[in-house]
């Protein structure tokens, strides 16, 4: 008997039909449709990969941006000035913003609190300035734009300049990250990060050195926020100042906090009802915040566990009575 | 290792000031393999500073904590922890929101050197049988799959010993095991603590004089920073300055 809650066969049916239902959806829907699942994509990897230091590790990062934004940097600058290939673009697109994370993190999880929060934004405005205003390399407030060079793997190819390639290929990386992180999770690391989460102090009374896994969280979480970064870049051939912005972070709070913390799926479900929920609003009503403003304090106030949480706990009480 | 008469732990001198108050003064304590040692004395008298400094949470202002004929001033508790001092703390702290086998897992996979993070943690299967040991230990095997702010307070308390035992310590510090339980509750702790702690060295930090006086083998009776006395049980009982300091304040 092991209590850790995981399911691998629910897991692999329900994962295996939603890739499944995802990959022939293109063949059904419109181009129109198939951009706004791209970057749905994207934000997902952006928020699962907050919510390891997040939901898992118990940090309210609120400079996530700041990888976001180098990566999405990363992978233009390459392309554009040394014609580099998209494969070492994605590459390093995760290992420049980890040395970044670790950079960051090194003086961050030092601290805790309100405290966190506030150098972690602090870092991400100071990216965005820098990314404003240091024009010859990033473009400033115009950005830069790029055409992404073909993926190739072996004998595979996709072009990212067509849009049902540039879907395709999100959504594999999307879905492996998707899985090395639920592995992550599931592992004797993960459960390390769990328990700095529920009780710092008595994690480090058993021995765990709580600063460095903090710092390990910080920097895979920084590496994917930044494969998210570069997907973004990659998806709409430009890369601007704006990626940096305190703002981006905020998205992935937003995403996390409705959908439910602490848990892969919650994310996952949350980015995928706001963008929605967004994406249908903006034909009637120009004040689209307004409106996820008010469904992130309801869900805050009545199902402070996110739409999973809130799934969760009704199925238990379901089972429970039944 | 200068290891001499089976000590294991030797506190030399120690001493720890706040601002102007000197929170425990010079104090020497040496407590022997396989002994329960009993820290008593009247609120603020040192006992909780004592042990944080023994773990590492405080910093000594002066003197030495030698554990095994090893220098341990001033580690980080994580690294005491490892060394092999375990702890519990007067308020329970537990892993909220996790169940009881969780928590007991965490702290048995601590043991362990490399956190493979793209192995499923259910694998270690060493993990999990001494993690089912530990439950049937602790007679918390029925409530494994509880989440363990579920448990009742008598529970908890348990539970976070059996926390601190997973580390397989050496040497446990234990701050006011009984601390908000009644007395029937606390008679209760006290026998499983019997079974569960037998042959262990801890150091136990306790108000309730009826649960000392059944555990303990030697008593310390910590006063203002000081220790004024130390000795069995029943010569300790019999101390007039112990009865003026600490039973006297009791009885006002």
């Amino acid at each position: 008997m092991s209590s850790w809650k995981e399911k691998p066969f629910r897991f692999t049916l329900i994962f295996g039909l939603v890739i499944l239902g995802l990959v022939i959806l293109p063949f059904f829907t419109e181009l129109y449709y198939q951009t706004f699942l791209t970057e749905l994509f994207v934000w997902i990897l952006f928020a699962i990969s907050f919510d390891l230091i997040f939901g898992y590790t118990g940090l309210l990062s609120f400079g996530q941006a700041l990888f976001f934004g180098i990566g999405g940097y990363t992978v233009t600058i390459l392309t554009r000035k040394y014609g580099l290939g998209t494969e070492p673009g994605l590459l390093l697109c995760i290992l420049i913003p980890m040395l970044f994370a670790w950079f960051v993190g090194y003086f961050s999880v030092k601290l805790t609190g309100i405290h966190f929060v506030i150098i972690t934004i602090i870092f991400a405005i100071i990216a965005n300035i820098i990314g404003d205003t240091w024009t010859s390399l990033t473009g400033g407030k115009d950005g830069l734009t790029f055409s992404p060079r073909p993926f190739r793997l072996g004998f595979f190819q996709v072009n990212l300049m067509d849009i049902k390639g540039n879907y395709y290929f999100v959504l594999a990386v999307v879905a492996v990250c998707y899985l090395i992180l639920r592995r992550i999770v599931q592992s004797p690391l993960g459960k390390i990060f769990i328990s700095i989460r529920e009780n710092e102090e008595r994690a480090r009374l058993i021995g765990y050195n709580v600063q460095r896994y903090k710092l390990i969280a910080f920097i895979i979480a920084g590496g994917l926020s930044g494969l998210a970064g570069g997907l973004y870049s990659i998806t709409l051939k430009y890369v601007g100042a704006g990626y940096l912005h305190w703002s981006v972070s905020g998205h992935a709070v937003v995403y996390t906090i409705v959908g439910g913390m602490g848990t892969l799926i919650g994310p996952v479900v949350g980015t995928g009802i706001i963008l929605s929920l967004e994406h249908y609003l903006v034909n009637f009503l120009q004040a689209t915040d307004l409106v996820v403003g008010i469904v992130l304090v309801v869900m805050v106030l009545l199902a402070p566990k996110g739409i999973v949480g809130l799934i969760q706990s009704r199925w238990k009480k379901g089972k429970s009575s039944a | 290792m200068p290891e001499t008469d089976g000590v294991i732990l030797e506190i030399k001198k120690v001493n720890k000031s706040f601002g102007g108050l000197l929170a425990v003064n010079h104090v020497n304590l040496s407590v022997k393999k396989g002994e329960l040692r009993a820290l008593i004395g009247p609120n603020g008298a040192g006992k909780t500073t004592l042990l944080n400094l023994i773990n590492g949470i405080l910093q000594v202002s002066g003197g030495n904590i030698l554990f095994n004929g090893q220098e341990i001033t001033n580690l980080s508790p994580h690294r005491i922890s490892h060394i092999g001092i375990a702890r519990t703390l007067q308020i329970t702290s537990l892993f909220p929101g996790l169940t009881v086998h969780e928590n007991i897992w965490t702290a048995v996979q601590s043991r362990k050197k490399f956190f493979n993070p793209f192995l499923p943690a259910k694998r270690w299967r060493d993990v999990q049988e001494k993690t089912e040991a530990m439950l049937e230990l602790t007679g918390l095997k029925e409530k494994a799959s509880l989440i363990c702010s579920e448990l009742s307070y008598g529970d908890q308390r348990i539970l976070e010993m059996g926390i601190a035992l997973s580390t397989e310590p050496k040497l446990l510090l234990l701050d006011e095991p009984t601390a908000g339980l009644n007395s029937q509750e606390s008679m209760a702790l006290v026998k499983k603590m019997r079974t569960m702690l037998s042959g262990q060295t801890i150091i136990l930090v306790e108000h309730d004089m009826g649960v000392v006086m059944k555990l303990a083998d030697t008593i310390s009776v910590l006063h203002y920073g000081s220790i004024i006395a130390e000795g069995p049980p029943a010569k300790i009982k019999e101390n007039e300055e112990v009865k003026k300091v600490y039973l006297g304040t009791e009885d006002a």
